[in-house]
């Protein structure tokens, strides 16, 4: 049927107004699916990879020191495939600048190939396990670039009370170290303060002093094996070398991170394109719906031909089809280019020794798949009541549009106050429900997705005012290679540099419930501050301030729900720290903790000390320094062997903004969304208005209405359905968000936080009116271009 | 004449541009119309009659000549002059009645009446054209003459010294139209507005004061009614 293509094509181009506003919702639904579910296949298919290549471990075990064959009694256990054992270590390094860094030292032996948590290199070449006086490493691509490491570098660490040289041969990375991170508490990325150094076990051995020793165990387990007795039975093993923590893959810090950003894309990736489809669908079938009833003579004259219902609706839904069509290709282009630009971002984060960047098909297929089907559904949906009716009825008029009387009149002392154009604009409005509630659906999907936008930008912010203005107020958090006494501080408060120390001691725990006989158990850490602790705020999850107890625990959230200890109830506490025989205790709970980013259980200096059996111990101190003085304060404790890692919270706030300039990333591409999304339903409610009533408002014209009055007619039910989406909207965005958070935004690490402050509202609701006025403004030109006397002719 | 001039119409045309054919619509003509009279323009179709009330309306511009209302050239007005030239001057009555079906017959006529400062209460004029017990019904409820009555409320309302009707009967029956006729003849009397009705039905011209006859757009004669009949009485 070439004549009636060259109709579609016509139609095509004398609406590409219409048809561009469409095209434009389907590519971004195109863009993002495709774009998101391919970083997020890239990612995970990267992530599988790799671990199985390098044969990731399913558990670890930390002990205070156990021989190296300890492995040959760990894999007699049924279900234990095989064991590794290895030496890990924090150590402190010395930075070009004169400042102080940590470096996590671990062992590997050579051939690699049995092993488990292999290596990859990625620069450079092996280490050489010869010996010599100065051990060869490999460290992580990060830190490498943090330092400008190229290989043949050579770093100075802090082992053993001395100075030890260290040759660079080139960076590795290993599935445990694709987001290498020091801590729970460190999940801002300190390049240049905090890396991964591997070194052959022999050296780690003399570095370390820990001759035929390891510190640590790792297990791969076979499938179906239960993981819990498997952990007892190797605690059991390892009872008499100081048990110091027990944790699964899940529990595996670098895994916690890659995990938590695969659930975000996973929720994303179906979330938004479910949105815009949605909202694409609803558009064609109002768009069509009423292209179909303006045609209807022309419709007759094709019956009246001689055409048959079938060509009839391939012709229209060929419109929709062709919109479709259009719309999945250049969104799996574009879908295509941000998948890219979204799998080098991660790039610059996850250290994956090959990103596999694999174009997505089934995506893409699936793209056109279901746009198309979007695409014919609201065609035949469309199509169906005008197909029902006989040629001559079709070439008659419409029957006249049938006013009538609406709920808001039963208040005339509203009513009456109404002028005429509010009149026309509600009652139209009442009469056309379909209609406004698929443009108020869409303005309120715009509004949600501006909500997701700009509370990301909210959840930073009271990030930074949570963790650097209220739960850590020092300048620098100092860890001690092994406990010290607080008497051995005393020189420091006579340094000009320090305005004030806070001594910290930190106890890895295990803990259970009271009398429970330990059936469930929790590794934790246990801070024990001193009183009335300024330097360290500790919170409750409902954001409350909460003291440091003379007696009792401030029990971690986190513990807290897996034992499912209430307020008033009674813990267990089991140190692990290597001092001697394993101390207990029994505490009560008189608070939950739960800080924004690692944290743990809270106590007294005192209570800690108790627990281990000592008095005025400590393990780390937190500073406040006078008024720049970092550099005079770094430099004294350059030369001081027995620290461990130096935090600086400047250095670290500034990482931490330096990590979110690609959150704004994401915040944009969201508002730019949502501001196409707002533009298109704005424009194409606009147009389909101002089509329907262009009678009205020729009539209004001749009457001696300006064009501004005319405006204003059509902008009142624009506005109101814009009013109705934006009220639908805010709630429905914070919802999301919630969702959002929930389900894949909090780990036992980190707990985003689902903050929207009142600004957001604001923004939104601003930039929502923005969009949507800009929409209607693309059609005003029309009205001035009003041709009276052809209007008026035409209003049969 | 000895009534007050109302509009001077000197050698006004018009043509319309089609691709490449020109039509002329309207040859230059010259017509005075004056205050309170009541003129039927007649003609068959596409003699230029609805051209000449669409530029005595300031609807549409003409090609050449002068249009004046008052001391006011409106053929010279721009977009704004001349919406304000509709709005206080002048009333359109339509064939096809044209109200908003969204409004009910109170509402549209009190939408002209809100654009002007002085109108007559609608409740008022809904009683002058008979159809006060209908006020609250829309469009689609009335019939094809109580329509055409909302159009003549709607147009009068304003006490326009204008009222230009195009075809008002043309889609009512023969009763109807002749009740529609009579009201149009009332009005030039209660309001005093000059009344110009256009339509191809030569029995009408019988109730005018005077007659303007069209043929391929151009006058072709302009005659008086000594004895204009009274709307009751014409037949067709």
């Amino acid at each position: 049927m070439p004549i009636l293509n060259r109709r579609l094509w016509r139609m095509v181009v004398s609406g590409k107004g219409q048809f561009a506003a469409l095209v434009s919702v389907v590519m971004l639904g195109v863009t993002i699916y495709i774009s998101m579910t391919t970083a997020y296949l890239n990612l995970y298919r990267s992530q599988q990879a790799f671990y199985q290549q390098c044969h990731f471990a399913d558990y670890f075990f930390s002990v205070v020191k156990a021989p190296q064959d300890i492995t040959t009694r760990i894999e007699t256990l049924p279900g234990v495939v095989a064991a590794d054992s290895r030496i890990q270590k924090d150590v402190s390094f010395l930075r070009p600048d004169g400042g102080r860094g940590t470096l996590r030292l671990t062992s590997y032996q050579l051939p690699m190939d049995r092993q488990l948590n292999q290596l990859v290199l990625l620069n450079g070449r092996m280490f050489s396990t010869e010996p010599s006086n100065m051990p060869e490493i490999l460290v992580d691509p990060q830190f490498a670039k943090g330092l400008d490491l190229e290989p043949g570098a050579v770093l100075d660490v802090v082992a053993g009370g001395k100075i030890v040289h260290l040759r660079v041969t080139g960076t590795a990375t290993s599935p445990e170290f694709v987001y290498p991170m020091k801590d729970a508490s460190s999940i801002i990325p300190l390049p240049g303060e905090f890396g991964i150094a591997m070194v052959p076990y022999k050296q780690a051995e003399q570095i370390l002093n820990l001759q035929g020793q390891v510190n640590q165990i790792s297990l791969q387990l076979a499938p179906g094996t239960n993981e819990d007795e498997i952990k007892q039975a190797v605690n059991n093993i390892l009872a008499t070398y100081g048990n110091l923590a027990a944790y699964s893959r899940d529990g595996q810090l670098s895994h916690v991170v890659l995990k938590t950003e695969l659930q975000q894309l996973r929720v994303m990736s179906r979330f938004l394109p479910f949105l815009f489809f949605t909202i694409a669908a609803g558009m064609q079938f109002l768009l069509l719906g009423r292209m179909i009833r303006l045609q209807r003579s022309s419709i007759g004259i094709m019956k009246a031909l001689g055409y048959d219902n079938r060509s009839i609706i391939t012709h229209y839904v060929s419109y929709a089809v062709l919109v479709s069509l259009s719309g999945a290709l250049l969104g799996s282009v574009l879908g295509i280019g941000l998948a890219v630009l979204l799998s080098d971002t991660y790039a610059m984060y996850f250290s994956l020794p090959s990103n596999i960047g694999a174009i997505n098909y089934r995506a893409i297929i699936y793209s056109f798949l279901i746009t198309l089907g979007v695409g014919v559904a609201s065609g035949v949906l469309g199509c169906r009541g005008v197909i029902r009716i006989q040629p001559a009825e079709s070439m008659r008029s419409a029957a006249p549009v049938r006013g009538s009387h609406i709920l808001l009149e039963r208040l005339p002392w509203l009513w009456e106050r109404l002028n005429s154009s509010w009149k026309m604009g509600l009652r139209s409005t009442s009469r056309n429900k379909t209609r406004f509630t698929i443009m108020a659906t869409g303005v309120a999907a715009s509004v949600i997705l501006l909500m997701l936008g700009f509370f990301m930008q909210d959840a930073i912010d009271y990030m930074m005012l949570q963790h650097f203005e209220k739960e850590g107020l020092y300048d620098y958090l100092i860890h001690f290679s092994s406990p010290i006494k607080e008497n051995d501080l005393a020189y420091w408060q006579q340094w000009g540099e320090v305005a004030e120390l806070e001594p910290v001691l930190e106890i890895p725990v295990s803990v259970s419930i009271a009398d429970s006989s330990g059936a469930q158990c929790e590794d934790d850490v246990l801070q024990g501050l001193k009183q009335g602790s300024w330097m360290q705020g500790v919170f409750s999850p409902s954001g409350q301030r909460l003291s440091i107890p003379d007696d009792g625990v401030l029990l971690s959230a986190k513990s807290a729900k897996k034992l499912k200890v209430p307020v008033g109830g009674h813990i267990q506490v089991e140190s692990k720290m290597d001092l001697g025989p394993g101390h207990t205790m029994t505490l009560k709970v008189v608070g939950v903790s739960q800080q924004l980013m690692g944290g743990g259980s809270y106590v007294s200096l005192q209570t800690a000390n108790r627990l281990v059996g000592e008095s005025a111990m400590l393990t780390a101190v937190m500073v406040k320094i006078n008024p720049s003085q970092s550099a005079a304060f770094e430099t004294r404790l350059r030369d001081l062997t027995s620290i461990t890692s130096i935090v600086s919270r400047d250095k670290e706030k500034a990482n931490f903004q330096e990590l979110l300039k690609s959150a704004i990333f994401s915040i944009v591409f969201m508002v730019l969304f949502a501001g196409i999304l707002a533009l298109a339903i704005a424009y194409n409610a606009s147009l389909m208005n101002y089509n329907e009533r262009k009678n009205e408002l020729g009539l209004l014209r001749v009457l001696g209405y300006t064009n501004g009055e005319i405006r204003g007619v059509l902008l009142k039910e624009i506005g109101l359905q814009s009013l109705i989406g934006v009220i639908i909207g805010m709630p429905l965005g914070k919802w999301v968000a919630n969702y959002y958070i929930a389900t894949s935004a909090t780990t036992d690490m980190y707990a985003m936080p689902a903050v929207i402050y009142p600004r957001t509202y604001f923004f939104v609701a601003i930039a929502a009116v923005i969009f949507l006025v800009t929409g209607f403004a693309l059609i005003t030109p029309r009205l001035a271009r009003l041709d009276l006397v052809e209007t008026l002719k035409n209003w049969d | 004449m000895d009534k007050p001039l109302l509009m001077r119409m000197d050698n006004v045309s018009k043509q319309y541009h089609m691709g490449e054919i020109v039509v002329d619509a309207l040859q230059p003509s010259c017509l005075d119309i004056y205050a309170g009279e009541l003129i039927v323009v007649l003609g068959p179709s596409g003699s230029g009659k609805s051209t000449l009330l669409n530029l005595m309306g300031g609807m549409d511009r003409s090609s050449g000549g002068r249009i004046i209302f008052g001391n006011r050239e409106i053929s010279a007005a721009g977009d704004g002059e001349l919406t304000s030239f509709r709005r206080e001057r002048v009333g359109f009555v339509f064939q096809f009645y044209n109200l908003i079906p969204d409004l009910t017959a109170y509402e549209n006529v009190a939408l002209a009446a809100s654009l002007i400062k002085d109108p007559m209460p609608v409740s008022a004029v809904l009683s002058e054209v008979g159809l006060a017990q209908r006020a609250n019904h829309f469009p689609a409820q009335l019939s094809g003459g109580e329509q055409q009555r909302v159009s003549i409320a709607r147009a009068i309302v304003k006490k326009p010294p204008l009222l230009l009707c195009d075809e008002p009967t043309g889609a009512l029956d023969f009763q109807t139209g002749i009740s529609i006729l009579a009201l149009l003849r009332q009005i030039t009397t209660t309001i005093g507005s000059t009344v110009i009705i256009v339509t191809h039905n030569t029995a009408i011209a019988a109730m005018a004061d005077r007659v303007v006859r069209m043929r391929s757009g151009i006058i072709a004669e302009i005659s008086y009614n000594e004895t204009p009949l009274d709307p009751e009485r014409i037949e067709w």
